[in-house]
């Protein structure tokens, strides 16, 4: 028999009690969609964690330490030479941060870098060039912002903390900073630093600003000196506070990083890295700690949520059984013309994997509208009745492909073994009593 | 076409392990030629539908052999006994078993279904078929809108309609009035002559055995009886 005329055939049975078909086919909607939904509340949890974590760091980005001491050009040489690492990355901070334009200050995270590694790393620039020049610096994004005027005597009382920060941006610079000289004034806010004598100052020159950083909260108001004039820095400190000029940290490198080509590589060259007695921290290896737990919840999740498809699926074997009692007059006759069990049992078994179709079908379609309804309403009700905003990004229900395929699987999995049993039961019509009408 | 050897058969009735034993077929020997119409006759309980049941493959032989057509079939799985039911055999029943929820299109097309046909070819031969008899204008109506006689015809065409040499044909006149049970005869009659179609007819009814080459009786499971009445004409 052609599988065409099986779902004829079986298309025509399934016409005869409609009502309980449809029954039972949403009865497998409601177990598809409570196990999709279900399971998606694990999946969106899991989700705004991983988006969390990411947001702070990249994810091709390995931080590097020594296990005693600081990282040196010479580990710096060593990591470059690893199979996979694309960059590396290293900053020196200095403990002189202020800088001035006019009667606008701030107090900047100053550092060098190498600036051809950053490239390399991703660092682009919204305006400008690279420093040539001992006295030229790349500024951040936010850098203007951050500079502003002295804020009188009272300047912010009686402002809630959104008013407060609109107040600010009235005293932050409003005009180009490109290629205008600022004057870096060599002390520090750090109080453990204590620079005796007058506060000497450099001119430096902006010759970049870097683009705007991907992640909207992101506030970038770093500088970037030359490796020259934080050498010049360090020099001029020292003399005024011995601490300086015999501070390891300040020699060697405050910050390495190992970039990779792409994320799949993070894993291998964070392991090449650890062979040659480095500590290494990456996303990937806190997320995988993280996946651990959260796939345990998940799985935790889909187990309840089986369990409804469970039930569900008593109907179907209820369904099927009855099919069975009452089309056994129709499978004897077949069986005495010729159909094979195999034949009998395909057309029962198609029957109940037709009901699991639909039920799957419908389950995923209810449980992505329930899905979308629910995220955009649930920030509304809160807004409404709890007067919180909930965090950007959030999700109670979250639905990737994957967890798609685990319900259809489970669902047709499930639908397949409770229409099996009736399917078999199928098979054993004996010819003889269904023709008598005896069955 | 059809041989039977040594075939005993009883049935057990009760529970497992303490079961009855009925004894209903004795050492039953049959040879059926091709191209003979077959009449088997006794009265009720005597055995003559088993030994149709046994040929037919609905249920096993304990002793003995069935050979049809060559084939040894005693010893037969049950899947093994569709397939060649469908390929060998046609089947004329007392109540006709039309399935109910299927026209008389869908009935007769029901063994090209099984066998796989495809849907033209199906098409024309059942169309055919139903027009061989007499039941063309028939061919939507379901078999609760048919009268016993068309009913009977309905199951004939689909007995016929995978040609096979072999037609089992149990109480066919038993439901029809004495008119549809006439024209039912001259129509077995008619495919033996015309298209050399081997009957195996149980019957109880002396008037209906009358038709076939021979008559055999079964007398409380004892194949006593066995009577020429017509020659087969080849």
């Amino acid at each position: 028999m052609k599988f065409k005329d099986k779902h004829k055939f079986v298309r025509s049975n399934m016409k005869k009690n409609r009502t309980r078909l449809w029954m039972t086919i949403l009865a497998s909607t409601i177990g598809c969609a409570f196990l999709i939904m279900l399971a998606s509340i694990g999946f969106a949890i899991h989700k705004t964690a991983v988006d969390d974590v990411m947001s702070f760091r990249m994810v091709n980005e390995i931080q590097v330490q020594k296990e005693s001491g600081m990282m040196t050009e010479n580990d710096v040489m060593k990591l470059e030479q690893i199979k996979g690492v694309k960059a590396v990355t290293r900053k020196k901070y200095t403990p002189a941060n202020q800088l001035s334009i006019d009667e606008f200050n701030t107090f900047a995270n100053v550092m060098s870098a190498h600036m051809p590694s950053e490239e390399k790393a991703g660092f682009e620039l919204d305006k400008g060039r690279m420093p040539k020049n001992k006295n030229e610096i790349v500024v951040g994004y936010h850098f203007a912002e951050d500079l502003r005027k002295d804020q009188p005597d009272n300047y912010l009382e009686g402002l809630s903390e959104e008013q407060a920060q609109e107040k600010m941006k009235e005293l932050s610079y409003k005009g180009e900073l490109l290629n205008k000289t600022l004057t870096y004034h060599l002390k520090t806010d750090n109080p453990d630093i204590k620079i005796e004598g007058p506060v000497q100052t450099v001119d430096v020159k902006i010759v970049g600003i870097g683009k705007k950083p991907a992640r909207e909260w992101a506030h970038d108001n770093s500088v970037f000196i030359t490796e020259d004039l934080y050498n010049e820095v360090i020099s001029i400190l020292g003399k005024q506070d011995p601490k300086i000029a015999s501070a390891d940290e300040l020699k060697n490198y405050g910050e390495v990083k190992a970039f990779t080509a792409s994320a799949d590589d993070v894993k291998e060259v964070t392991d090449r890295i650890e062979k040659l007695d480095y500590m290494t921290y990456s996303i990937i290896k806190e997320l995988k700690q993280m996946n651990v737990y959260f796939t345990l919840f998940k799985a935790g999740l889909i187990f309840i949520g089986a369990i409804a498809v469970l039930i569900a699926s008593i109907g179907i074997f209820n369904t099927m059984t009855m099919a069975v009692t009452e089309r056994s007059q129709d499978i004897g006759i077949m069986k005495a013309i010729g159909a094979t069990p195999k034949t009998v049992k395909r057309i029962f078994l198609l029957e109940s994997a037709y009901i699991g179709l639909w039920g799957v079908g419908l389950g995923t379609l209810l449980a992505y509208i329930t899905s979308y309804g629910v995220n955009f309403a649930l920030p509304i009700i809160i807004e409404q009745f709890v007067n919180e905003t909930p965090p950007e990004g959030f999700m109670l229900s979250y639905i990737p492909w994957s967890l798609t395929a685990i319900a259809v699987t489970i669902c047709m999995g499930v639908t397949l073994l409770s229409g099996w049993r009736p399917a078999a039961k199928a098979t054993t019509v004996d010819v003889l009593k269904a023709l008598r009408r005896d069955v | 076409m059809i041989s039977v050897s040594n075939l005993s058969y009883a049935f057990k009735i009760g529970k497992k392990g303490k079961e009855n034993i009925v004894p209903v077929l004795h050492d039953v020997n049959l040879q059926v030629a091709e191209g003979e119409i077959v009449a088997v006759v006794g009265r009720s309980g005597s055995g003559k539908s088993t030994l149709l049941n046994l040929i037919s493959g609905f249920i096993q032989p304990e002793v003995g052999s069935i050979t049809i057509n060559g084939t040894n079939v005693s010893k037969f799985s049950e899947s093994k006994w569709a397939e060649f039911r469908l390929n060998h055999l046609g089947f004329i029943f007392q109540s006709f078993q039309l399935i109910p929820s299927m026209s008389a299109f869908e009935n007769v097309e029901l063994p090209l279904v099984l066998k796989g046909v495809n849907v033209p070819e199906r098409k024309k031969r059942t169309e055919e078929m139903l027009k061989r008899v007499g039941l063309e204008s028939f061919q939507n109506h379901y078999p609760g809108e048919l009268s016993g006689g068309q009913q009977q015809r309905v199951s004939i065409a689909r007995a016929l309609i995978l040609n096979p040499p072999l037609i089992l044909a149990d109480e066919p006149t038993g439901s029809l009035d004495s008119e549809n049970e006439k024209q039912l005869l001259c129509f077995i009659k008619e495919l033996n002559e015309n298209y050399g179609i081997t009957f195996l007819m149980i019957t109880h009814d002396h008037e209906v055995a009358s038709i076939a080459h021979r008559k055999v009786e079964i007398i409380d499971g004892y194949l006593r009886e066995e009577r020429i009445l017509h020659e087969v004409q080849r």
